[in-house]
């Protein structure tokens, strides 16, 4: 057997479950660690309270606040973990309930993957609609659709295509692609860790096999050198490489200015090095007089960086107290850098409801997206997110009230 | 890069945001292995310059003798700030009654010494060593996780955080907490210190000592607990999972000697790491939630 502080070559899967109330998330995430031995003895008998015959509540185990036990129902986004042979998994176990949205937006960003849950029994509902919206927003790159609670539909087969037909539409609509089908119940486990034996005619992988080869984002080396300055102190400057790769000796630009500056030396990992890649944290100094500050980003020379004050994204607005005023000024922050700015055009509203249409005479509140134009006091470094992603995102924040009321993806 | 890497990258960039959002940040500090290991990652992230914030102690007094050593230990040899702020002065100062019983746990009491202490200060983010899977409230909280004047956490209304963006904009009595080490599990930070060769006080190897049994519990003997004539009073070969005050930690029987010990005996437990060691956990289903609501880290 292998030895657990032998295997460190384990990479790290992020991924979210989302869908509606009661479609069964909390049940699948618990149904994924005790299948695969990761949840301890104490936490175990903790969550067999409330349960009169001695079984695991299984859904228990994620929700993690007071209010959540009493009520039932997830209110916050929730961390997990857990490892097998193959990887260590980030688990987010999301809200369902269409007034935390927001939450789910957050538990979202960033993550390799998404499950989104369909109550067999009940089929595509409005809260579908809204998390494959949040996925087509996010651009999450892995999505899995579970069917769940096949137990309750006699693991009919038809019940299963059924609903894979009617997803199918959806996807299409939204744009979504790299869908995975799994036909599953939750609460038996029937194909979340092991094959189904209700369930002979699915013939694709279970949950666990899915996540356990599914690709995770890695940052692209090959692509064009960005590095996100975080902070800068006597001269040295602290950032991340997010894309392509520098060397010593080499020319930097800083924002697409059309000023360069020489790399002089790089640290990374308490030593001076050569050579940095993306993915890489690194402390940088330039043979420059330049002044390069907290936001900036470095490219190499001649970059196609965009560097502008007026630009279009999309909008997700997150902020319950208030809607979004145009022309107000708030504060954009894209990859580091923070300015003043002002939304001052609705271009298009995406609302979701039964179907999913579009209009725009309306005003956009919490868990609604839009596409809005958008220019800025100073000009801001920015990339195409479909490009490069961790220059290409940003959030918009009040300045009345310091709250993050906003996500922008700007493609 | 491997889940070690991806999780100290993680940790690192978190710690330059800090530094380059805020005035006055600080690194509570106690000698256990989580805040050694923020410490490791700090001086990491800012190399060749040193770390720019002090680090904290909120002392409780009831302290293990090797944690303290230890603690000095580390500040002389990187030459960091630290700061030192005892619970005792609290309790003198607020005229705050002294917890009794069997295990008179001055756990609860340190919010009190830590509120007190970012005012005086004036900290405006204050970096701690909370992980995710340590704890179920803790499981639920942001990387910035914006306290109120009162230092109270308000877990119904927390900021959305998205992607790495973190927004660390605060109004004046407001304090942020920072959490860079919140996607680690216990065995990723064994493994880590494995890698990177980090020094541990040495509690967390087995070791002789004299324990109290109670409730299926090893404390060990000290003048901050009281003893009955009742005891169970063992010496046996134990070590710590993790390092709080004395009188709310237990230890467990082990021989784990060598961190690859540590790492095969922690991969085999039955038993969650605030599970089969803390008390105060114990006391009720939310003992945490509320001790997070009142301002504990
Ligand atoms: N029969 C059956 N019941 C299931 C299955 N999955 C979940 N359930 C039940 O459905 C109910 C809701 O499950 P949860 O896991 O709490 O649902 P959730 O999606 O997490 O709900 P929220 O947290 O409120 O968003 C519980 O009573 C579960 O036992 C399944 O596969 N089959």
């Amino acid at each position: 057997m292998q030895r657990l502080y032998e295997k460190i070559a384990m990479d790290i899967l992020r991924f979210i479950t989302a869908g509606s109330i009661d479609d069964g998330k909390s049940t699948l995430i618990g149904r994924l660690l005790l299948d695969t031995g990761n949840i301890k003895n104490d936490i175990l008998e903790s969550v067999k309270a409330g349960k009169e015959n001695g079984d695991v509540n299984l859904a228990f185990i994620t929700d993690g606040l007071r209010a959540e036990r009493l009520a039932g129902i997830t209110i916050d986004v929730a961390y997990k973990y857990f490892t097998t042979h193959q990887r260590k998994f980030i688990i987010t176990d999301a809200p369902g309930h269409f007034h935390y949205t927001k939450n789910l937006v957050t538990g979202a960003s960033g993550v390799d993957a998404m499950i989104i849950l369909i109550d067999a029994t009940i089929g595509i509902s409005m809260q579908t609609l809204i998390h494959s919206m949040v996925a087509s927003f996010l651009g999450i790159p892995n999505l899995v659709v579970a069917i769940n609670k096949m137990d309750l539909a006699g693991y009919d087969e038809a019940v299963y295509s059924l609903l894979k037909t009617e997803y199918n539409q959806i996807a299409e609509q939204l744009k979504l692609d790299n869908i995975t089908y799994i036909p599953m119940s939750a609460l038996e486990g029937d194909n979340v860790t092991s094959p189904s034996v209700n369930m002979t005619w699915y013939k694709g992988d279970n949950l666990l096999q899915y996540l356990e080869e599914c690709k995770t984002s890695e940052l692209g080396e090959n692509g064009n050198l960005r590095i996100i300055v975080q902070y800068v102190a006597n001269g040295f400057i602290y950032g991340r490489v997010v894309s392509g790769m520098l060397q010593t000796g080499s020319h930097v630009n800083i924002n697409g200015s059309g000023i360069n500056a020489a790399v002089k030396t790089i640290f990374h990992n308490y030593i001076e090095v050569n050579e940095a890649t993306a993915g890489h944290d690194i402390c940088l100094v330039l043979e420059t007089d330049q002044p390069v500050n907290r936001g900036d980003i470095l490219t190499n020379v001649n970059d196609n960086l965009q560097y502008t004050n007026e630009f279009e994204a999309d909008l997700c607005w997150l902020d319950e107290a208030s809607e979004l005023e145009l022309n107000k000024d708030y504060k954009i922050r894209i990859a580091s850098a923070e300015v003043t700015g002002q939304i001052n055009e609705i271009i298009s509203k995406t609302v979701v409801d039964s179907s999913i249409n579009y209009d725009s005479n309306e005003p956009i509140s919490v868990n609604e997206f839009a596409r809005v134009s958008i220019r800025t006091n100073n000009k801001v470094a920015f990339d195409n997110f479909n490009q490069i992603k961790e220059t290409g995102r940003g959030i918009l924040i009040d300045r009345d009230t310091n709250n993050t009321s906003g996500a922008l993806i700007l493609r | 890069m491997n889940h070690l890497d991806v999780l100290e990258s993680e940790a690192v960039y978190i710690l330059r945001e800090v530094a380059g959002q805020f005035k006055n940040p600080v690194l509570l500090f106690s000698g256990g292995k989580d805040s050694t290991l923020l410490i490791h990652l700090a001086l990491k992230a800012f190399y060749p310059l040193p770390m720019p914030f002090s680090v904290m102690h909120i002392d409780t007094g009831h302290n293990f003798e090797e944690a303290l050593s230890f603690r000095d230990s580390l500040v002389k040899q990187h030459n960091l700030q630290l700061v030192v702020r005892k619970v005792e002065d609290t309790i003198k100062l607020k005229n705050l009654e002294e917890p009794g019983g069997k295990f008179p746990s001055r756990n609860a009491l340190q919010s009190y010494t830590l509120l007190d202490a970012i005012s005086e200060f004036q900290y405006d983010a204050i970096i701690g060593g909370g992980r995710r899977d340590e704890e179920k409230a803790r499981a639920k909280e942001r990387i910035f996780s914006v306290r109120d004047a009162s230092g109270a956490w308000l877990p119904h209304n927390q900021r959305p955080e998205l992607w790495d963006l973190y927004n660390g904009q605060i109004h004046a009595d407001e304090q942020i907490r920072v959490f860079p080490i919140s996607n680690w599990s216990e065995l990723d930070v064994w493994q880590y210190i494995k890698q990177e060769k980090i020094e541990l006080p040495s509690l967390y190897f087995a070791h002789e000592r004299q324990c109290i049994q109670f409730n299926k519990r090893l404390v060990a003997m000290s003048e901050y607990i009281m003893q009955d004539a009742a005891d169970v009073i063992i010496t046996t070969s134990v070590r710590y999972r993790t390092v709080g005050d004395m009188t709310c930690t237990a230890a467990v029987e082990s021989t784990a000697r060598t961190i690859d010990e540590v790492i095969d005996e922690i991969s085999a437990s039955m038993l969650s790491e605030r599970g089969e060691t803390r008390m105060d956990d114990q006391i009720s289903d939310a003992g945490m939630e509320d001790r997070k609501l009142k301002g504990y880290f």
